[in-house]
Order: structure tokens, then C-alpha cells, then sequence
């Protein structure tokens, strides 16, 4: 039992949980603003990376570096917030995209502080209590994801749900109510990116080394259709997609199913392959995913 | 360095690196005005360009200026193929602008890995008789570098003036204008997209395959691009062919005068932050 509790399964249940925050947050963010953020991977990866920097460059305890580092991510998406918000979402797309962009090649540039392609380390466990260490962490990443669904899940039931329902729906009818949309959308838009900053710093223990393939354009498009094969609108939506798509092919496929060494090369190619596919045909044939209803929400 | 030898050569080099981009720029645009969205497919159709020049060049031992004709033609239908598989009836189904670019990156996942496994994770050198070297304003290039230009100069212009003065032209420009009123005036809508679709499927496809005559082809060629692509679309302004020529060689200069002074990487940092705050003053509706 103790064998399992600090090996590979927990190692890839806590990734499991981490993707699931990140694909929740970006359904508060996609469905109930109608912020189309493609840039995930760069609010993730700057955090991990400022984070890291924090812990092993500044010597910072654990907590104090957490906390910094979502500050840091929420700063700078509060910047990047108040260029692109109030252009429409095809903008949005693109400036996040080219955001996520700029955080990966910086990370391969600013050599004196990231060390390159080379990567920099280790970031180990706050805690060590022996074999349990990495059973008590995902446990706390665990907590860390229920937090975050409860929130959700009554925030979109508040006053302020509704707010931003009626900004993603008609932002110009809301506005002639008197809302200030744009300012909710950049305050909405910083405080989910600092905490998908939080769980950038939260998976830095679990890599242990940062370099910046890790932090590709691949997880921000796994994120999304997770979200969009799972169902957009539903609050369960992240979980169920990332399970069906990460979690089947990442873990199952590759621990539990028989390989032969000469078509391992071609796993991931036919898991990406696949992943677009699935996307194309639940766009088409079930465009709210899993959970949703068959229906268009709307037509336009 | 003196200042009018790095003034040359980073004209020089960002033309070669802008050659190219202007031909996948055009393409792009030519979708983008007729349809409306940003097709992130649209960077398969560029590596398949390239890998489809391999096949006819490197595989069939084919010279490789005679491969780009087949390889322009086939890259041309997939594109058409893309259009009338996927995105013609996800337009009947009303999928909306932004679920539109999510297809079209799946589109695009579905191509790039399925294409990995025809063609492996190699990469492919095209083949060339000979190759001699040339210096254009003190800058060492080669003489393929030079014909490619040469091509993409020619190819850009016929499809400039293919589009600005003949009636096929016209419809096309209708047809993204309105389409209600293209179709009462009597233009085939089916026709006329496939035709677009066409031919910015040929300009994707010869961008790519000058590319890979450039540096090397691999699967990720046209992926790597997509976002320079877009960029230069959209700054140039939607659907204009002239800003996308003006756009290109613009990036390309930046690009190259950056990495003259730095590293290749600040040269895009600078670009994508060049790129946030023209979208940001043009207030655009992408």
C-alpha cells in the first residue's frame, strides 16, 4: 500500500487533478465571461516559472514564493487584461496565444535566470515525511481543485454569475444597464489567471525540473478540448473531459496497455492525431460536448 | 560591424525570410475575407505543400522545380478537401466564429499527427543539382534563394492580379463582400469558395515548399509559422493583398535585424509584442 501511495499512480493522479483545475477554470472563463483564452500555458508556466525562480534563486520559503508567484501571474495578465479585453474574440485568441508565446520564448532566452533549454532544479516537495510526502501533496492539490469547484459552482449561481453571463450574452446590452463590463471582465480575467498561476506554481514540486519544452502550445489545445469534449457549459465538464482524454491516453494507454517497443515512438502521434478528430467531432455533431444538451445554444 | 553592412544585410536576409510569408499571407487572407475566421488549419496545408514537394522531389528524384507544380496542385486540393469535409458543413450547422478557430485547430492536430505517422518524426532535405553562391549587396546567398524569390515575386503578382482584374476576381470579391447579393446577382457560391479555397490552398503549399527549400522540412514547419501568419494578416489589414506584401516584408526586416544583434528568439518576442499593440490601436475587428 505504501509502495502504491508514493509511486506512479499518485505521481499521475496529481497531474490529473492539475489539468482538471486548469480545464475548470477555463470554462469559468470561456462560458461564463466568453473570455477565449488561448494562452493557458502561459499563465501556467509563469507562474511555475517565477515560482521556481523565487524558491531556488531568492530562497523564499514555500508558501511566501506561492503566494508571490500568483501575484506575479495575476499582475501581469491584469496588464495584458487591459490591452485585449475590449477587442472582440478572435483578438482575444490571438493576443493570449501570442502572450503564452512570448512567456515560452522568454523562458528560453533569459538564460541567466532560467538557465535555457537546459532547464534549472530541482524544486522538491514543502514537506518530507517520508514515503507519504507525495500522497499528503496531491492530497492538498486535491483540496486546493474542491475549493476551486465550490467557488465555481456558487459563483455562478451569485448576482455576480449573472453579471458576467450578461457580458459573455450581450455585452452591450449589459453595458447600457450601466455595467462596467470591461473592468469585470479584466478583474474576472486576473483573478482566474492567478490562480491558474497558483496551480503552475502547485505542479512545479511534481516536475522538479523546469525547462521550456514542458510549458508548449500542446497543453493549452489538450486543455481546450478536454473542456469542449467534456461539455463547456457544465461545471463537471473539465473533470469528465480530462479524464477522457488525458487521463485515458497519458495513464491508462501507456501503463496499462501492452506496446510493442517499435510503435512506442508513434503513441503520441496517434493520441494527437485522435485529440483532433475527437474535437472536430464534437464540435460538429455534439457542439456542448458529453455533458451538455445536443442543442445549439443560439443561433446567430 | 558598420552600420550600412547590418543596414544590407538585414534588408537582404528579411526579404529571404519575407519571401516566403508573403505567398502563406496571401492565402490565409483569401480565406479569412471570404469566410470570416481564423483558420489555424490552414498551417497544415502549408507543411503538407512542402511534404508533398519531398514525395515529388526527394522520393521520385523528380528536379525540384518541376516537383512544385504537382506539389502547388495537390496542396490546392487538400485545402479544397478541408473546406468541403469539414468547414463547408460546419457553416450549414451554424458553428459560431470562435467555435469555428477551435475546429480548425483540431483540423489541424488531426492533420499534422496523422501525417507524422505517414512520414515519421524525420526531417527531409530537398535535393538540388548544384548550387552556387552569389553576393547581392555583400550578403552571401545562394541561387536558389534567389529563384525562389524570383517565383514567390511572379506568384504573387498573378494572384494579385488574378483576384484585382478578371471576373473570376470580381466574384470572389462579391462573394465576400455579401453572399446574398453575390448569389442574386447570379454567382455560384459553391463554385467561387471552392475556387478560393483553391487557390489560397496552392499559395499555402508553395509557401511551405519554399520554406523547406530554405532550411529543412519537417511537421511542425507550418505550425511554427501560423502565428507570424496570422500576425501579418491581420496588421496588413483582412483581406488585403497589398498589406500582407507590405506586412511580410516588414516582419521579415525585424526579424532579421533583431537576430543580427541578439538571438533569433527576441527577433518574434519583439514581433508578438509589436503585434499586441497594433491590435490594441487599430482597435481591430479581427
Amino acid at each position: 500500500m505504501e509502495q502504491l501511495l508514493s509511486g506512479y499512480v499518485i505521481y499521475s493522479l496529481s497531474f490529473l487533478l492539475i489539468f482538471i483545475s486548469l480545464a475548470t477554470i477555463l470554462h469559468l472563463q470561456f462560458s461564463l465571461t466568453g473570455i477565449v483564452n488561448f494562452g493557458i500555458v502561459g499563465f501556467w508556466g509563469l507562474g511555475m516559472y517565477s515560482f521556481s525562480i523565487l524558491l531556488l534563486k531568492a530562497n523564499l520559503p514555500f508558501v511566501p514564493a506561492l503566494l508571490l508567484a500568483s501575484v506575479i501571474t495575476g499582475i501581469v495578465s491584469w496588464a495584458l487584461g487591459s490591452i485585449i479585453l475590449n477587442l472582440d474574440d478572435q483578438a482575444v485568441l490571438v493576443g493570449t496565444l501570442a502572450f503564452a508565446t512570448i512567456i515560452e520564448y522568454l523562458a528560453t532566452t533569459e538564460k541567466w535566470i532560467t538557465n535555457g533549454v537546459m532547464g534549472f532544479g530541482t524544486v522538491s516537495l514543502p514537506f518530507d515525511i517520508g514515503r507519504l510526502s507525495l500522497f499528503v501533496y496531491s492530497l492538498i492539490i486535491l483540496v486546493c481543485l474542491v475549493i476551486l469547484m465550490l467557488y465555481a459552482n456558487q459563483l455562478k449561481k451569485s448576482p455576480y454569475g449573472r453579471l458576467l453571463l450578461s457580458i459573455k450574452d450581450n455585452e452591450i446590452l449589459s453595458q447600457s444597464l450601466g455595467k462596467p463590463t470591461f473592468q469585470h471582465k479584466v478583474i474576472f480575467f486576473t483573478i482566474t489567471c492567478a490562480i491558474i498561476g497558483f496551480f503552475g506554481a502547485m505542479s512545479a514540486p511534481l516536475y522538479s525540473f523546469i525547462f521550456p519544452r514542458m510549458i508548449g502550445p500542446g497543453i493549452t489545445f489538450t486543455i481546450w478540448i478536454a473542456l469542449m469534449l467534456g461539455g463547456r457549459t457544465r461545471l463537471f465538464g473539465g473533470l469528465i473531459g480530462v479524464i477522457a482524454t488525458i487521463g485515458l491516453f497519458d495513464y491508462f494507454i501507456e501503463t496499462v496497455v501492452p506496446i510493442p517497443t517499435q510503435f512506442a515512438e508513434m503513441v503520441p502521434n496517434v493520441k494527437f492525431a485522435l485529440y483532433g478528430l475527437t474535437l472536430i467531432l464534437v464540435l460538429m455533431f455534439r457542439p456542448l460536448g458529453i455533458l451538455g444538451d445536443k442543442k445549439r445554444e443560439a443561433k446567430r | 560591424m558598420t552600420l550600412s553592412t547590418f543596414l544590407s544585410s538585414a534588408l537582404v536576409l528579411g526579404l529571404l525570410e519575407a519571401a516566403p510569408l508573403v505567398l502563406a499571407a496571401i492565402g490565409f487572407t483569401l480565406i479569412f475575407r471570404l469566410n470570416g475566421f481564423v483558420n489555424v488549419a490552414y498551417s497544415e496545408n502549408i507543411t503538407l505543400g512542402a511534404y508533398f514537394a519531398v514525395i515529388f522531389n526527394s522520393i521520385l528524384g523528380l528536379n525540384f522545380y518541376l516537383a512544385i507544380i504537382p506539389a502547388a496542385f495537390l496542396s490546392g486540393v487538400l485545402s479544397v478537401l478541408t473546406y468541403l469535409i469539414i468547414f463547408r458543413p460546419a457553416f450549414k450547422r451554424g458553428v459560431g466564429k470562435t467555435e469555428l478557430i477551435i475546429l480548425s485547430v483540431g483540423v489541424s492536430y488531426f492533420i499534422r499527427y496523422g501525417s507524422r505517422l505517414l512520414f515519421g518524426n524525420n526531417l527531409f532535405n530537398f535535393t538540388f543539382e548544384s548550387t552556387s553562391y552569389l553576393t547581392v549587396f555583400g550578403i552571401g546567398v545562394t541561387d536558389i534563394q534567389l529563384i525562389c524569390i524570383g517565383l514567390v515575386a511572379i506568384i504573387s503578382v498573378a494572384i494579385y492580379f488574378f483576384i484585382y482584374k478578371t471576373n473570376y476576381g470580381e466574384k470572389m470579391r462579391a462573394l465576400a463582400d455579401n453572399e446574398e447579393l453575390a448569389m442574386i446577382s447570379g454567382i455560384n457560391p459553391l463554385k467561387v469558395s471552392i475556387l478560393i479555397w483553391f487557390l489560397a490552398g496552392t499559395a499555402g503549399g508553395l509557401a511551405g515548399l519554399f520554406y523547406g527549400a530554405f532550411s529543412f522540412v519537417s511537421s511542425s514547419l507550418g505550425w511554427n509559422l501560423i502565428l507570424i501568419v496570422i500576425m501579418v494578416t491581420i496588421v496588413g489589414g483582412i483581406g488585403s493583398i497589398r498589406g500582407a506584401l507590405v506586412a511580410s516584408a516588414c516582419v521579415g526586416i525585424i526579424t532579421s535585424a533583431v537576430t543580427l544583434l541578439s538571438n533569433s528568439l527576441y527577433g518574434e518576442i519583439v514581433l508578438l509584442i509589436i503585434f499586441i499593440g497594433i491590435l490594441k490601436i487599430r482597435k481591430v475587428r479581427v
